[in-house]
């Protein structure tokens, strides 16, 4: 019976398939937002599914020399990495499926997973094109993973857990992102570099390297990659929502709150230039990581002296 | 300095290797010199800071002369010395290389050496530019002889070396087919890391063989080819080679007729930058700014269609004169479309100048000093954004320029950012022209007649396109048809400052470098045309007109 659960719980609901289709409303309202942005029409509100569904009966292509293995076997490591991370987490404002004390480290790290198997990937790619696109991806994982990670521990610090479901569950009588709002700040722009967004878009910057590590993947690898980073959206946009913008609550305000969110970033997509690695490195360890360093003392401090 | 005194100047610097002076035309100097003199000849002038090299003509005399010309141009302001080499008519004849006094020499250089079959001594690369890979050897577009035939394919040979790992060092292809590149070129960086530490490039696989095709076809039928040269500045093609051709036949073009080829050529200016602003911050990944230029841009291409009937290939002009009018109506339907875009472009020039996240990747970026400017031979709003004074508009006013002339625009620091300011400054110069030409087009013909036959001799027009300098060589034999025709389009010129440039930079920095200089790679790409046996993708003059025929009849069906 509870393999049985679980086995929904993951497949089906709140993972798997209703996961993935709401990461690509998700996809949808972003890139529909940048359009409108930009003076464009913008696709329909199908038009991830339909391109995933093309993906996904293509012919996959796989160039020579690469390890049969790891081009079959990282996309969907990458995917189930994102999917696992999802159990651990309040997607659309329910109650995480799984709860255990340290999980919000094991969900950070789940989250990596998928820019890590890109990285692998397009080092296994054997283009050019893809080899530097996997470097300034790994390259951006330094820069902003810390900042990132400092962000989202300052709420379990204040909460005093590292229990995602606790947090949230302080979070709901803390609205943190005015107790904390450098923490707030420095997680929203972490969650573009981690989804690899403009400005930070520099490892996939096609008209430098086409699609980057990606750029020899076709077809299904292709798709699943693709899932796999809707479904980071979902799940990295509920952390912060959880976190910082106070907790689950109600699962319409939630959404209306993740919504909120994806505003923000959409706005900061199409108005800023996309960065040099180099220049998104010098960001984040000058600002974001010092900052976010900053937030934690504070914090440290704080608790030392009420305490 | 005026152009007797430039002239007088290029005379005396050139006395001692002189054989034999003409002036073809006020403005020109021919010299005629040996072949062994080139060096010291060009390091004269060189040394004496006489103009810039603009282009080099290679022509077959025919068997009757049996001889090739080779003649290198020389322009400062509205004068031109030409230095004229006559070469043996033989497979591979000896020339001096130059390109180590003048380094954008190189590209011309390989030109001459694979259409004429000119042996360059000393030149620093060799490869072919534009012919295919797969072209056969010793056969050369440009010698008179040449037929279809000769140029059967034969198994292609790597004009570039195998690419591969190098030790730490990678090479970075870009192109053909590349999401930067919105035409075919090739490049070659050698990277670093992320640091470039070499460049190289191929062009011609969007060849064509319009230079040689204009040979085969009457006066009237050019003007339509050489429209097709290029699909953005297709006016600046057909406005160069007219004035050519009317100066040739001692014909005046009505004052009228001028100054609405100019209105055309501002929109044209106008469209043609606007486009460039959309890619070249496509390139730097700020999308917004790509898509809002490009909507504006339809207004002028609407006003283009308005006035014209066509959005790309206007057709405008005709041998001495233009086609349409520009009515009352049209001037205040162009007066309230220009008070829309200089309003825009007001803002994108307030965009690029302070928006900080688009500083970060144009300020400090691609910094070309004036005295590099000048070595490298760069054009256009790339030379201006240096402070180098080269406009042709001014330094050689023609058409309408002589009576509503327009001010320079150049820029200090020569780097990305200078590049965006000087032409966003430019379009504000040109809707002021545009309107003031409007408000006082001079009353007269549109066209005049114009002989069938062109009287014999050779002319040269320069004429300012939105990229630089378009240099047209020709040269009639008093027949119906041109005997040559050299054209030399200012992209060009321009890709020595990028390639040179680009060492030392990042290759995140590639795009926007290129894209800095607005290339345009139809108009470099103009020569060949192969005809393959049994090649269903080619067609016949004949056969083409039938498809169209037979395509039209059946649209007029479905209707």
């Amino acid at each position: 019976m509870n393999i049985i659960s679980s086995l929904i719980s993951l497949m089906f609901f709140p993972a798997g398939i209703s996961l993935i289709l709401s990461g690509m409303l998700y996809e949808w309202a972003d890139r529909k937002l940048v359009a409108r942005f930009q003076n464009r029409i913008g696709p329909r509100w199908f038009q991830p599914l339909a391109d995933t569904i093309k993906l996904l009966s293509k012919e996959e292509i796989k160039p020579h020399g690469v390890n049969n293995l790891l081009f079959y076997g990282l996309p969907i490591v990458a995917l189930s990495g994102a999917l696992t991370a999802a159990l651990y987490t309040p997607v659309i404002g329910l109650t995480p499926t799984y709860s255990f004390q340290g999980d919000l480290i094991v969900a950070l790290y789940l989250l990596s997973l998928l820019t890590m198997c890109t990285g692998l990937a397009g080092w296994n790619g054997a283009s050019r094109f893809s080899i530097i696109g996997a470097t300034r991806s790994l390259t951006q994982l330094f820069a902003y993973e810390a900042p990132f990670l400092l962000a989202l521990l300052g709420p379990a610090m204040a909460a005093g857990t590292w229990m995602i479901k606790d947090v949230s569950t302080y979070a709901e009588s803390h609205w943190m992102f005015i107790s904390q709002p450098v923490g707030f700040v420095v997680a929203l722009i972490g969650l573009m570099g981690k989804l690899e967004l403009p400005p930070f878009d520099a490892p996939e910057a096609e008209t430098e390297i086409v699609a980057g590590a990606l750029t020899e993947y076709s077809g299904r690898g292709l798709a699943l990659f693709h899932i796999g980073k809707s479904v980071e959206l979902v799940v990295a946009i509920s952390l912060v929502t959880a976190f910082y913008l106070g907790g689950i609550g109600n699962p319409l305000v939630f959404l209306l709150k993740t919504l909120i969110i994806l505003l923000f970033m959409s706005t900061l997509q199409s108005m800023l230039t996309r960065l040099r690695i180099d220049q998104t490195v010098g960001i984040w360890w000058r600002f974001g990581a010092l900052l976010a360093l900053l937030q934690i003392l504070v914090i440290v401090l704080l608790k030392g002296w009420l305490s | 300095m005026t152009t007797e005194t430039s002239l007088k100047r290029a005379t005396e610097i050139l006395a001692p290797f002189s054989k034999g002076n003409a002036n073809p035309e006020t403005n020109r100097l021919d010299v005629d010199i040996e072949a062994s003199d080139l060096p010291a000849a060009t390091s004269a002038l060189m040394r004496n800071q006489w103009g810039y090299l603009s282009a080099i003509t290679p022509t077959d005399l025919g068997k009757e002369m049996n001889k090739l010309e080779v003649i290198y141009h020389f322009c400062e302001g509205a004068a031109i010395t030409s230095l004229r080499i006559h070469l043996p008519r033989e497979d591979q004849p000896d020339i001096p290389s130059i390109s180590d006094q003048i380094p954008v020499a190189s590209f011309f250089e390989r030109e001459l050496g694979e259409m004429l079959g000119v042996h360059v001594v000393g030149t620093p690369d060799s490869s072919r530019l534009f012919l295919p890979d797969d072209w056969p050897d010793r056969v050369y577009p440009l010698r008179e002889d040449f037929s279809v035939e000769q140029a059967a394919p034969v198994v292609p040979r790597a004009t570039l070396p195998e690419i591969g790992r190098v030790g730490n060092k990678f090479t970075v292809p870009i192109g053909p087919q590349h999401p930067a590149l919105k035409e075919p070129g090739h490049f070659e960086f050698s990277v670093d890391g992320e640091i470039i530490t070499g460049a190289r490039m191929r062009l011609g696989y969007v060849h064509r063989g319009i230079e040689k095709a204009t040979e085969k076809r009457n006066w009237i039928q050019n003007l339509y080819l050489l429209e097709r040269i290029c699909g953005i500045c297709s006016h600046t093609h057909t406005s160069a080679y007219a004035m050519g051709v009317e100066k040739l036949a001692q014909v005046e073009v009505p004052r009228r007729a001028q100054a609405i080829r100019e209105i055309i050529a501002g929109l044209e200016r106008i469209h043609s930058h606007l486009l460039w602003l959309g890619v070249a911050a496509h390139e730097a990944g700020f999308d917004t700014l790509f898509m809002y230029s490009w909507r504006d841009r339809e207004t002028v291409m609407d006003l283009l269609e308005t006035l014209t009937g066509n959005r790309v290939n206007y057709s405008i002009i005709v041998l001495g004169g233009v086609k349409h009018d520009i009515a009352a109506e049209h001037s205040r339907s162009i007066h309230t479309a220009l008070d829309y875009l200089e309003e825009r472009i007001r803002y994108y020039l307030h965009i690029v100048t302070t928006d900080a996240s688009f500083l970060q990747r144009t300020r400090g970026i691609g910094t070309m000093t004036l005295e590099e400017a000048r070595h490298f031979g760069a054009l256009g709003p790339t030379a201006r954004a240096s402070g180098l004074e080269r406009d042709v508009r001014i330094d050689a006013p023609y058409g309408a320029y002589h009576y509503f002339p327009v001010s320079l625009i150049t820029g200090e620091n020569g780097d990305l950012e200078a590049r965006f300011e000087v032409r966003m400054k430019e379009l504000l110069v040109t809707c002021f022209t545009i309107r003031t030409l409007v408000d006082n087009l001079p009353p007269g013909e549109l066209a005049v007649r114009f002989p069938r036959k062109i009287p014999a001799g050779e002319t040269i027009s320069r004429v300012e396109a939105p990229r630089g300098e378009a240099f047209y060589y020709i040269k009639s034999g008093g027949g119906e048809s041109p005997l040559r025709i050299k054209i030399r389009t200012p992209s060009l010129c321009n890709w020595t400052s990028v390639l040179n440039k680009a060492v030392g930079h990042q290759l995140a920095d590639v795009p926007m470098l290129i894209a800095g200089m607005d290339p345009c790679f139809s108009c470099n790409d103009r020569m060949i045309t192969v005809r393959r046996k049994n090649d269903l993708q080619t067609f016949s003059w004949s056969q083409i007109r039938e498809y169209g025929i037979r395509k039209y009849a059946a649209v007029r069906e479905l209707k």
